[in-house]
């Protein structure tokens, strides 16, 4: 058969297979961004249908570790952003400064929700108090569990950060762990105005 | 167009490395294979169960039926036949023909048809088997449960589904096996969009990907989109049962909640409506290719059939409601979806038209892949058309939850499907294990699953028609439904005989895969797609040097061809 490449033509360029790996990580957001429409759909099907919000029986919660989370999850935002250029400049001591902040703030953030469901149980509030009860605690358990998830991906990064990956090749790993990391921020900020402050 | 070369892999040597922790998209593609067809041997049997149960109500099923059921002196208890329709559904849809036509072939196809080497992520490709493969141990522990597997439908509608219906931990165990396939599938679709954007060869535009690639392509969209509605679905379902929330339960079934069961029906369908086509769409762009193929001529109107398979995905996000007609929905929305629903007729009609114009004056070669696509062709027709009266608000009033319903969707969903997977099998064989099946008994083995399937099916419609409910142990304690009795046993009869016919194909393959001494040559079929440049069975990297396309995939009979051959390889280029 005729018809074939000379190899140096498609030679493994960097650059490209970057490319491949950011189409797969917008694929990966949509498919989780799916996940939280859908549990977003169910809110708003109950919210709307609802006579009274929050329903019979059911205080608001209070604002304070919300809002606290929120501050944190986009303080982290903030430091990954602040990681990421300083990757990308080669300064190493301000990317491993920012780098463990974000690390440190995605724990404190996730200390930040244990203490919600457990000021929630305090409270009387439980799974099956109401629809309302159910949603905060079920979108808070998959939110965090996407949380977990980009901790440990903190992690995969660990090796990058000692320099022990070639930083060229780390490149577009660091890239989508951020638009991971976002991505997070992005539907803790949804849930925090629908649940907890309109 | 490629983006860059993929590494020589240096070859596996060890069993562990070559058989189970395979990076090889074609291993992988076998692995999805063996599991399909064993889920499909299972799910199989339990439609036996089921038909059985329907020709002779409380008579013992034949040979294993006191085994299964002392209790019962060997005929299927009347919850246990709520648990094989149940699990029948959920295995044929998800652990047989996905794995099947989207794994199995999905992973075989795709970089031996672009000209890759292998899929863009080959560990997320493993990965995505092996969690596969624990999410069907999962469900087959399920079994195995003391209360039983699950029981409330494959669709798992609450309040059926919550613990008020299936208080056992099988229907948990249910909803985490399909929660955890469907993160296995949606790592299987990110890969097989990234390879074919990424990975095409050099030249390859989209239109001259072959159909087969545009089908696999366009579900693993819907795949990737559709598939994480439903994992929010169960996954709800698995908090409403495990952890005392209330999203589905009302009434009587919620002591303080306030629930919605609907909810999950509107969830489930989102994704669910999408799920058909997630499993037509491959099938549809393997028949494509292949009546091409082996019709001898260029598809017709190649690019339309491609386009209008574009449009029934997008028109199929749209149209989720005729399966809620009988919700109290509001007429205005039940009219909305109706139009929308019959919408799809047109690129239906378009790709449908196309496929007669293929074979039109085609100097037709009858093997048998070639067959089991035009038995494509004629269930798709008559499971298609059986869909606009379930679509029009007014016929789906009396036609809902029928047998003409079961008849509908198996004709398009299971017949169709079935088909198109023997086709692509018998097909691709050569590739695969590098030895071809026995024709003759290929074409025994599609003359009588053909009147078979089409004998259980029909009869299910005919019944369904003449008002016989689905999902009811046992219909003739009605006295209208005596009547049916004769159709339900002829039916159940086609069922034993497609289910006989399925010993011959199984026989052939594993002759063909361990026995057979004869090597299939590089190109039996004399066909132009790139894997049919390469040695049979592929070698472990694909392409030594990789190709450049210089045309389409389905050039057959061009005068300008300056061999005594009749088709064109995509790496050559005309005189």
């Amino acid at each position: 058969m005729s018809g074939t490449m000379v190899n140096q033509e498609l030679r493994l360029d960097p650059a490209k297979a970057k490319l491949s790996s950011s189409i797969a990580m917008i694929m990966a957001l949509i498919s989780f961004s799916m996940l939280f429409a859908t549990l977003m759909l169910g809110y708003f099907a109950f919210r709307f249908t609802s006579e009274v919000w929050p329903p019979l029986g059911m205080e608001r919660i209070t604002l304070g570790l919300p809002t606290m989370s929120t501050a944190i999850i986009l303080i982290s935002s903030l430091f990954y952003l602040g990681f990421e250029s300083s990757f990308i400049q080669k300064e190493a001591k301000k990317s491993k400064l920012y780098f463990y902040s974000t690390l440190a703030l995605g724990c404190l953030f996730m200390f930040a929700q244990t203490m919600l469901w457990s000021k929630l149980r305090s409270e009387g509030i439980f799974t099956g108090t109401s629809v309302f009860a159910s949603m905060i605690y079920a979108f808070t358990w998959i939110h965090a569990a996407h949380v977990l998830g980009g901790i440990i991906a903190l992690l995969f990064l660990l090796p990058t950060i000692s320099g022990k990956r070639d930083h060229d090749k780390s490149l577009s790993l660091v890239q989508n762990v951020g638009q991971y990391w976002h991505f997070l921020g992005i539907v803790w900020l949804i849930m925090y105005f629908s649940l907890f402050v309109f | 167009m490629a983006f860059y070369e993929q590494h020589i892999h240096p070859k596996p040597t060890t069993f562990l490395s070559k058989y189970v922790f395979s990076y090889d998209h074609k291993v992988i593609g076998k692995q999805f294979l063996w599991y399909g067809i064993f889920f499909l041997l299972v799910g199989g049997l339990m439609a036996l169960m089921i038909r059985w149960t329907l020709a002779y109500p409380g008579q013992a099923f034949p040979v294993i039926g006191h085994f299964l059921f002392p209790e019962s002196g060997g005929a299927v208890p009347p919850d246990t036949y709520a648990m094989l329709f149940t699990m029948h559904g959920t295995i044929m849809i998800f652990y047989a023909i996905t794995p099947i036509l989207i794994g199995a072939f999905g992973n075989f196809c795709i970089p031996l048809m672009l000209g890759a080497r292998d899929m863009a992520f080959p560990l997320l490709n493993m990965l995505s088997f092996h969690i596969a493969a624990i999410s069907g141990l999962i469900l087959l522990g399920s079994l195995f449960t003391p209360l039983g597997a699950a029981a409330g439908g494959w669709t798992s509608y609450p309040t059926l589904s919550t613990l008020i219906g299936s208080p056992g931990v099988g229907q948990t165990l249910w909803s985490l096996a399909i929660f955890t396939l469907g993160v296995s599938s949606t790592m299987g679709a990110v890969n097989y969009i990234t390879t074919i954007i990424c990975l095409r060869a050099p030249g390859m535009g989209y239109f001259d990907m072959p159909l087969t690639i545009w089908g696999l392509g366009l579900t693993a969209v819907l795949n990737a989109i559709f598939l994480p509605v439903l994992g929010a679905g169960v996954l709800l379902l698995i908090f409403d049962r495990v952890f005392g929330t209330t999203f589905f339960l009302a009434g009587a079934a919620a002591t303080t909640g306030t629930g919605d069961p609907v909810l999950f029906q509107h969830v489930f369908w989102i994704f669910g409506h999408p799920e058909v086509y997630i499993l037509i769409l491959p099938a549809w762009g393997i028949v494509s290719d292949q009546l091409s193929f082996f019709a001898r001529k260029p598809a017709f109107g190649a690019k339309a059939t491609a386009l209008a398979m574009t449009s029934i995905t997008i028109l199929s996000t749209l149209v989720y409601g005729h399966h809620m007609f009988t919700t109290q929905m509001s007429p205005l929305l039940t009219q909305t979806f109706m139009t929308l629903t019959m919408t799809i007729s047109i690129p239906s009609a378009i790709f449908f038209a196309n496929w007669l114009g293929t074979l039109w004056k085609g100097s037709i070669r009858f093997h048998s892949p070639m067959l089991f696509s035009m038995g494509v062709v004629f269930v798709f027709g008559l499971g298609g058309l059986t869909g606009l009266y379930l679509g029009t608000v007014t016929t789906d009033l009396y036609l809902h939850d029928t047998y003409f319903v079961v008849g509908h969707f198996h004709y398009t969903m299971a017949a169709s499907v079935l088909l198109g997977g023997f086709a692509a099998t018998y097909f691709w064989m050569p590739k695969m294990f590098g030895t071809i099946m026995n024709e003759f008994w290929a074409k025994v083995h599609f003359w009588i699953t053909m009147m078979g399937l089409n004998g259980v099916f029909f009869g299910m419609m005919l019944v369904g028609y003449g008002g016989m409910h689905r999902r009811i142990y046992n219909p003739f304690i009605y006295e209208f439904t005596q009547k049916l009795i004769p159709i339900n046993t002829f039916t159940t009869w086609s069922a034993i005989v497609m289910g006989l016919a399925q010993i011959i194909f199984v026989i052939n393959f594993v002759h063909a895969v361990f026995f057979k001494k004869e090597k299939a040559s590089d190109n039996p079929w004399e066909v132009g797609t790139l894997e049919w440049t390469i040695p049979s069975p592929a070698p472990h990297y694909n392409f030594k040097e990789i190709p450049v396309v210089k045309c389409g995939p389905h050039e057959f009979g061009n005068p300008n061809l300056n061999s005594n051959k009749d088709f064109q390889y995509q790496t050559e280029e005309l005189a």
